[in-house]
């Protein structure tokens, strides 16, 4: 429909997509040159094959990367040297390492459990409580927030609440939850969802709250209706706080997790560490610890991957290169 | 598409006032009576804070009058429609979608299926000679880049009528001239009636058939002047005397009115009034 108009326009267009950026560039480059010239100095360089350039940049990114890696392995490695030194010389300075199982002996321990399916069946455990307790805070918090960030009505009809609530840290829900929910399961996935539901949801407000209007306007005049503009425009507008109250949400779960684990729980790696207390198995302790730094670690990794598959378009966001 | 009896603006004595008590209220726009007839392209100029946006956003939809009525093709405006198409002054492309998805959003949003979306979409950018960009995010682009696929976006539903707020006054000069031409081409194509809003007179002059000048704070139409230039028009036109003598005519409307936007003092007294000669010796001199 378009196709005899975009052939002639096309001749008249032919030589703008040049555009500024390398209009500019080339007219900088050519009052390099002028400047070179007047101050006698080689004026050739400017021209020069710009490949060469490239390389220590790319030699430096790489090296930067090592540098990276190698103060990776320094951090952990001081982690674990001043755990066996403590444990090796058994200090007593305040803190004591009299009764801290030394590396060695948490690695036997990990490997024994390892060969158990105990163990696994606690994590297994864990893992399934996060992934309800997340997943239903993040089907809650995501569409109240937006609605709430978008709506002044709806926020005042649900604000009032939930900043009541807000403040009430999720351990201290523990005994409430054992009350409300018919079993232990059932409160321990509530206690989870507590602890992400939260960040998830003032994240997203905030989402909805610092978009530019101009694309909401956008929108409309496209012809989009309320229910199209807060999926459309909205929601993927509010995407990056979103991404940063699941991964604020995560932490926050794991925490409670633990915290609910310990107190009411029946399996599960914070249930796992305190009965291990219990049961003097000093080891396992450490063992336990060690899991939920390992798994929280994971969550964390999985949803930055998820951000960056689900925002591409975050990489050339003007804050990204730094 | 290029039915040309439609796509007629009307504004109708509108006038727009800010504040809700009496004691803090600001006159923003007040009896501004201006029309845009199918197919033609006009200007709206006046000093910075004259209201001019004001009566943009309220043929787009986006605000509604005080006073007064917008209408187009004798209906009564009151909300955004995809009827008329705008290209805002901030980069307005959605980030998180590629080019060639901007571009489809409208039609999108009209129900046009995906297949159709994409050639017209791909049509448009190929007008726009953009079309290698198609599955490139903005952010990726240029900011005359950015605004040349604005305005394809805004083109893409087929709208009756073209609202633009100083679509260009975010690029270097450069750009912003390279964009005149592109803009004149593409509205050559269409012929849709197109409301442009801008403080340079210059481009006013380039692009309009018609400029209406607006007076400073509270914005009213001080005059309305009629470009016999011909179409095609190309940079070479710039230097005619039909053109400088309407550049010179517009800039001495203007800088009446951007003296009074500065304040009763400037307006009274004139520069000259403060004991300052701007002459060629420059501002340096005198300090």
């Amino acid at each position: 429909m378009f196709n005899k108009r975009a052939q002639t326009a096309k001749i008249a267009l032919v030589h703008p997509p040049a555009d500024s950026d390398k209009a500019t560039a080339a007219a900088e480059t050519s009052n390099v040159q002028k400047f070179t010239v007047r101050d006698g100095a080689i004026p050739s360089a400017p021209e020069a094959d710009p490949r060469p350039r490239m390389r220590p940049l790319l030699e430096r990114v790489t090296r930067d990367q090592v540098v990276s890696a190698l103060l990776a392995c320094v951090s952990i490695g001081a982690l674990f040297l001043f755990w066996y030194l403590g444990t090796k010389y058994r200090i007593e300075f305040y803190i004591r390492f009299k009764n801290v199982p030394t590396p060695y002996e948490v690695m036997q321990q990990a490997i024994q459990v390892g060969l158990s399916t105990k163990f696994l069946v606690n994590v297994v455990y864990s893992i399934r409580r996060i992934m309800f307790g997340f997943a239903v805070a993040i089907a809650v918090g995501v569409p109240l927030g937006l609605m709430i960030g978008r709506y002044r009505r709806v926020n005042d009809l649900f604000m009032p609440a939930i900043e009541i609530l807000r403040p009430i840290p999720a351990i201290a829900w523990v005994p409430m939850s054992i009350m409300l929910w018919p079993n232990n399961e059932a409160s321990i996935v509530f206690i989870t969802f507590i602890g992400a539901f939260f960040p998830i949801l003032l994240n997203t407000i905030h989402g909805v709250h610092s978009m530019d209007g101009v694309l909401i306007r956008a929108g409309r005049v496209l012809g989009a209706n309320e229910a199209r503009l807060l999926w459309n425009v909205v929601l993927p507008g509010s995407l990056p706080h979103i991404f940063t109250g699941l991964a604020v949400g995560m932490g926050v779960a794991w925490v409670s997790l633990i915290a609910a684990e310990m107190i009411s729980g029946q399996f599960g790696v914070g249930y796992f560490t305190w009965e291990a207390y219990s049961l003097v198995n000093y080891p396992a302790i450490v063992l336990g610890m060690i899991t939920i730094g390992i798994l929280g670690l994971a969550c964390s990794g999985i949803i930055r991957i998820c951000g960056f598959f689900v925002m591409p378009w975050l990489a050339f966001a003007p804050g990204s290169k730094k | 598409m290029m039915n040309i009896e439609k796509g007629q603006i009307d504004v109708r004595d509108v006038g727009v006032i800010f504040g809700a008590d009496t004691s803090n209220q600001v006159v923003a726009v007040n009896d501004v009576n201006l029309n845009v007839q199918p197919g033609e392209f006009v200007s709206l100029i006046g000093p910075s804070g004259c209201g001019k946006s004001t009566i943009l956003s309220i043929v787009a939809g986006f605000q509604q009058p005080t006073s007064g009525e917008a209408l187009l093709d004798g209906k009564l405006i009151t909300k955004p429609s995809s009827e008329r198409g705008v290209v805002f002054q901030q980069y307005s492309l959605f980030p998180w979608l590629t080019v060639r998805k901007n571009v489809e959003f409208g039609l999108k949003m009209a129900g046009v299926d995906q297949g159709k979306r994409s050639i017209t979409a791909r049509e448009l950018l190929d007008l726009a000679g953009l079309l290698s960009f198609e599955n490139h995010y903005p952010d990726q682009l240029s900011g005359g880049m950015k605004q040349r696929i604005g305005i394809v976006r805004a083109l893409a539903t087929s709208p009756q009528v073209l609202l633009m707020d100083e679509p260009f006054g975010a690029l270097d000069t450069q750009t912003r001239v390279v964009m005149q031409e592109i803009l004149t081409n593409i509205w050559q194509q269409f012929r849709i009636s197109v409301l442009f809003i801008t403080h340079d007179i210059e481009e006013s002059i380039f692009l309009s058939d018609r400029v209406y000048v607006m007076t400073a704070r509270p914005g009213r139409i001080k005059a309305e002047i009629k470009v016999p230039l011909p179409r095609p028009r190309t940079s070479d036109m710039t230097e005619t005397p039909e053109f400088t003598g309407l550049v010179h005519e517009l800039k001495g409307l203007i800088r009446e009115e951007s003296l009074a936007a500065m304040g009763p003092e400037i307006k009274t007294r004139g520069l000259e009034g403060f004991g300052m000669k701007v002459g060629p010796q420059g501002v340096g001199a005198i300090l």
